[in-house]
Order: C-alpha cells, then sequence, then structure tokens
C-alpha cells in the first residue's frame, strides 16, 4: 500500500468513525420525535469539529509511523519522500470533484425533503448527513483512482 | 473508432542506463515511485512537462521513450 492510500485510509476511518457517532445519536432523537434545535445544532458542531481535529490528528499519527516504520526498514535517518506531484494533483481534484457532486446531491435530497414537508431541522439534519457522506465518496473515489493508476 | 494510447518504453531505458530503479528515476523527474510505476504499466499518461523531465533524465529525445499509438485494451 502507498503512502498516499495510507493517508486516505486513515481520513477514511476517521469520517466513517465521526458518521456513526452522528448517527448513532442522531437516530434515537429521531425515533423519540424529539428533535430540538439546540441538540441538534450541537451534535452538528461535535460532527464538525471532531471531523476536523480527527483528520489533523490522524494525519500527525501516521506521519510519525511512517517515519518509524521508515527508519526501521532502511536502517537510516534518510527523511521519507513525502512528495506531492502531478498525479497525485489530479487525483485529488477528482476526488474533490466526486466529493462536490455527492454534496450537492445531497444538499438537493435535503431540500426535497424540506419541500415534501419535513422540518427545517431535519433538512439540516440531511445535510450534515451527506457532508460527511461526501467526504466518504471522495475518499472512495480517491481509493479508487490510486488503484487504477490516475 | 480506434482508440489511441501514450506508449513508452521505460523499462527498457532504465535498464540500458545501468539498470536505473524506479526510485532513481522519480528521483531524477521530480516525481513518486507510485507516479513512474503507473507510467510504465501505461496506466497514467504524464503531462509534457514530465514527459519532458523524464526524457531529460535518460539523455534522450523525447520520441524516443514516449510514442502514441492504438491501444488495444
Amino acid at each position: 500500500m502507498s503512502i498516499r492510500k495510507i493517508y486516505i485510509s486513515v481520513s477514511l476511518v476517521s469520517t466513517l468513525l465521526i458518521l456513526g457517532y452522528y448517527l448513532l445519536n442522531l437516530i434515537p432523537m429521531m425515533r423519540q420525535g424529539d428533535l430540538n434545535s439546540e441538540d441538534v445544532f450541537r451534535l452538528a458542531a461535535i460532527a464538525i469539529i471532531a471531523s476536523i481535529v480527527l483528520n489533523i490528528a490522524g494525519n500527525i499519527l501516521t506521519n510519525i509511523v511512517i517515519h518509524i516504520i521508515h527508519a526501521i526498514q532502511t536502517q537510516s535517518d534518510k527523511e521519507v519522500r513525502l512528495i506531492e506531484d502531478e498525479r497525485d494533483k489530479l487525483i485529488s481534484l477528482k476526488g474533490a470533484q466526486v466529493s462536490y457532486v455527492a454534496f450537492s446531491l445531497g444538499v438537493l435530497a435535503s431540500m426535497l425533503a424540506f419541500v415534501l414537508g419535513q422540518p427545517a431541522l431535519v433538512m439540516f439534519c440531511l445535510i450534515i448527513f451527506f457532508s460527511l457522506l461526501a467526504e466518504i465518496c471522495g475518499d472512495l473515489a480517491q481509493f479508487y483512482y490510486y488503484s487504477r493508476g490516475s | 473508432m480506434e482508440k489511441y494510447k501514450v506508449r513508452n518504453k521505460l523499462r527498457k531505458l532504465r535498464f540500458l542506463n545501468g539498470e536505473m530503479t524506479q526510485e532513481q528515476l522519480a528521483e531524477k523527474a521530480g516525481v513518486t515511485r507510485q507516479t513512474i510505476i503507473a507510467i510504465e504499466g501505461s496506466k497514467y499518461a504524464p503531462s509534457l512537462e514530465l514527459a519532458f523531465k523524464i526524457a531529460l533524465a535518460f539523455g534522450v529525445p523525447l520520441g524516443e521513450v514516449f510514442s502514441y499509438e492504438i491501444g488495444d485494451e
């Protein structure tokens, strides 16, 4: 597995964890029918902040682990070449495009739910859900492009 | 309609340049080894600039490294 794939995997796992946490808290609220704005906004804020923090922490940890493994394998203090070349940039752009399309469709679906009579709070919950889903789609797309070659 | 594809002779040129490794070529061209692997396997068509850098690394004209031929996918 290449270094880029490891970084994408870390991002994918952290976003999946956040999505899991978000759904595990949101679904019981919806089932009980007591969706109140304060709880929903707090949950959304936790999900967004945790997503950022987990991604940064994950990247730092991955960096450390990669450097340690590289040092053990090569038995030298030569640094790992962590450059982003044109292919990496292209794949990153393709991933961002997939994320953008997924998020746009998600926002459209959320608005459709609002138009069909769901409360505004449900629309907000759906937008947060689709933003996390879009990030997962982008990561999966990048993973696919790296596996395919470009 | 016939489908054209960018072909290359990276493997052969690496062999002719004293069994140059993919890592060494990657360092000379300023890209990652994964990108060299993808180019060598014809899975990725490099930009014109990168193609020139690779040709420069081997010290040969661009046409000797890359060609545009009918693909057989």
